[in-house]
């Protein structure tokens, strides 16, 4: 399993692209939509706005690994990769791990980046540092899970690049990410409650003003972990039919 | 004593009937050839064998279930982002190797496939045969017992294909086992012991190679120069037609010769070739399948 961390790694780290993706755009991102909300509004009223988009924008932008994630897999599966490891004693559960901890090792690493951003630039406020730390993992665990989950399952890598923009944007409009929840009619804020990105951001807004109680971090805590589970499910149900399409 | 028996297995693809109720034994310590053409089945078999393919009937049956297995995939199956050296330490690892042992497996095995000297160069800068032995590579790295290799010869020139052969005559050698997959029976002929003919899922023949030859090899005449054929041919034996000439096989052949030459001498042609020879393992599989090995 180490191997195929190892490999993983090193082949996101040549990969210019990834930069750009993970850390460059969500700043750009944050940076102008900041600028554009807060014009004109005086620095009181400008907190709020901004406590919202720092940890919205890194909600939104983790989801984005999903294609890096279903491309890595799908590049596997046409170049003959999967079937030749299948062929090895290393046990598809190792094998699907493997495709998972690089990646979490990477989110990690973006939020951290995008927070400290918000921290350094907007100078957000940090009060519950040990909750939004362990909220960080598990937010990172949720996305990777569900990218696992939907790099098994597609088949094809534009099929993951539609599927992540409807899972990120949709879920991000949905959550409340980028307006909000007050403002939305009664029964997508019902509907809200369903995606993860409502709990991350929750979690994450609640933990910065320092207003987290124990009993929601471990409520957000658990939906959170219970969607990166159930990613990890689908992802070993999955996994003979994806071993089937690269060889019958 | 053999390795590994394959026990009525049968592989079906939606519709498609790719295996036919195959069974097989390879013997220890051989070069097993599996020959057919397109589409046979030979890269469904070795999947099967590999456990690449885990939804089939029948069974394969490991005289020793815990035999090391090395499988070369008919694809370049390479991480070709990175360095071969990279490929090789990351193969090696899958296959439980680490440390000092995985180092000095990957000195011998660079050395054994040629790479030694490209071993720190990404592998997308690699010729298709260097590609080829690297992808030969990864799967020696833990001393398998038992090689699949599928047409680990397919684009390669004459030299680096020598050089595959030189790598699977030193791997019987040291006791391994090779089960060797092609569609060009020369190979099979030259490196094998043994070998099974595939057609359209099934097997046509299989044993040694010296049997086979002796059990079909039965006298025949070529003659090259299409002009040079009598009817009636067919009475005399089996024949085979090929382009610019054919193979008559037959158990009398010397009144076979007799009566072309009559032809030849009453019609006025020259065949370019005709001679008494014994069929290749080539005419034998087309003579029991009907199917030529490749268009
Ligand atoms: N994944 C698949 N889905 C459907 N049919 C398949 C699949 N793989 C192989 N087949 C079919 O099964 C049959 C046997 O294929 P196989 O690849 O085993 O042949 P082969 O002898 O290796 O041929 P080649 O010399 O071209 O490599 C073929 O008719 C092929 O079309
Ligand atoms: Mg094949």
């Amino acid at each position: 399993m180490n191997a195929i961390i190892k490999l993983e790694l090193k082949k996101n780290i040549q990969d210019r692209g990834m930069i750009f993706w993970t850390l460059v755009l969500p700043i750009l991102f944050t940076v102008l939509f900041i600028s554009v909300f807060t014009s004109g509004l005086n620095e009181a009223e400008s907190q709020p706005v901004i406590l919202s988009i720092v940890p919205g924008y890194t909600v939104m932008f983790v989801f984005f690994i999903m294609i890096t994630m279903t491309e890595s897999m799908i590049k596997d599966q046409n170049n003959g990769l999967v079937a030749r490891i299948a062929s090895t004693p290393l046990s598809s559960y190792l094998y699907l791990l493997g495709k998972w901890v690089p990646y979490m090792y990477i989110v990690f690493i973006q939020i951290v980046i995008l927070l400290l951003f918000g921290k350094v630039v907007y100078n957000v406020p940090i009060e519950q540092l040990f909750y939004i730390i362990v909220l960080a993992f598990i937010l990172t665990f949720m996305v990777t899970g569900l990218g696992l989950a939907l790099a098994i399952l597609v088949k094809t890598t534009n099929m993951g690049i539609a599927l992540t923009q409807v899972l990120a944007l949709g879920g991000a409009l949905i959550g409340g990410l980028w307006m909000p929840l007050e403002m939305m009619p009664e029964l997508l804020q019902t509907i809200s409650r369903f995606t993860p990105q409502y709990w991350g951001h929750q979690g994450f807004r609640e933990a910065m003003t320092g207003t987290l109680a124990m009993g929601d971090f471990f409520k957000i805590s658990s939906v959170l972990l219970g969607f990166g589970i159930l990613g990890f499910i689908l992802a070993l149900i999955g996994y003979p039919n994806f071993l089937k399409r690269t060889t019958g | 004593m053999e390795v590994l028996k394959v026990d009525q297995i049968t592989k079906k693809y939606e519709k498609k009937t790719a295996l036919a109720n195959i069974s097989l034994e390879i013997p220890a310590g051989v070069c097993f050839g599996l020959v057919g053409p397109n589409g046979a089945g030979k890269s469904t078999l070795l999947k099967i064998i590999a456990s690449v393919i885990r939804n089939f009937q029948g069974k394969i049956r490991l005289t020793n279930p815990r035999m090391k297995i090395g499988y070369v995939p008919q694809e370049i199956a390479l991480e070709e982002t990175v360095t071969a050296q990279d490929n090789l330490v990351f193969f090696g690892k899958l296959y439980g190797l680490s440390g000092k042992a995985l180092t000095l497996r990957i000195e011998e095995v660079l050395e054994e496939i040629g790479l030694t000297e490209r071993a720190k160069d990404k592998v997308t800068t690699f010729s298709g045969g260097m590609k080829r032995r690297l992808n030969i590579g990864c799967a020696l790295l833990h001393q398998p017992d038992l090689i699949i290799m599928d047409e680990p010869t397919v684009g390669i020139d004459p030299q680096s294909r020598r050089y595959i052969f030189q790598m699977i005559e030193r791997l019987k050698q040291k006791g391994a086992t090779i089960i060797y997959a092609s569609h060009y029976m020369e190979e099979i002929e030259r490196i094998c012991d043994e070998a099974a003919f595939l057609d359209h899922g099934k097997v046509v023949e299989n044993g040694r190679i010296s049997m086979i030859l002796e059990k079909h090899g039965k006298p025949s005449i070529f003659v090259s120069g299409n002009d040079c054929m009598p009817s009636g041919l067919e009475s005399f034996g089996m024949l085979q037609e090929k382009a610019e000439s054919y193979l008559l096989i037959t158990r009398d052949p010397l009144q076979a010769m007799e009566y072309i030459v009559e032809y030849c001498k009453r019609s006025g042609s020259h065949p370019e070739r005709l001679e008494l020879a014994k069929p290749r393992l080539e005419d034998i599989f087309f003579s029991l399948t009907g199917s030529q090995l490749r268009e």
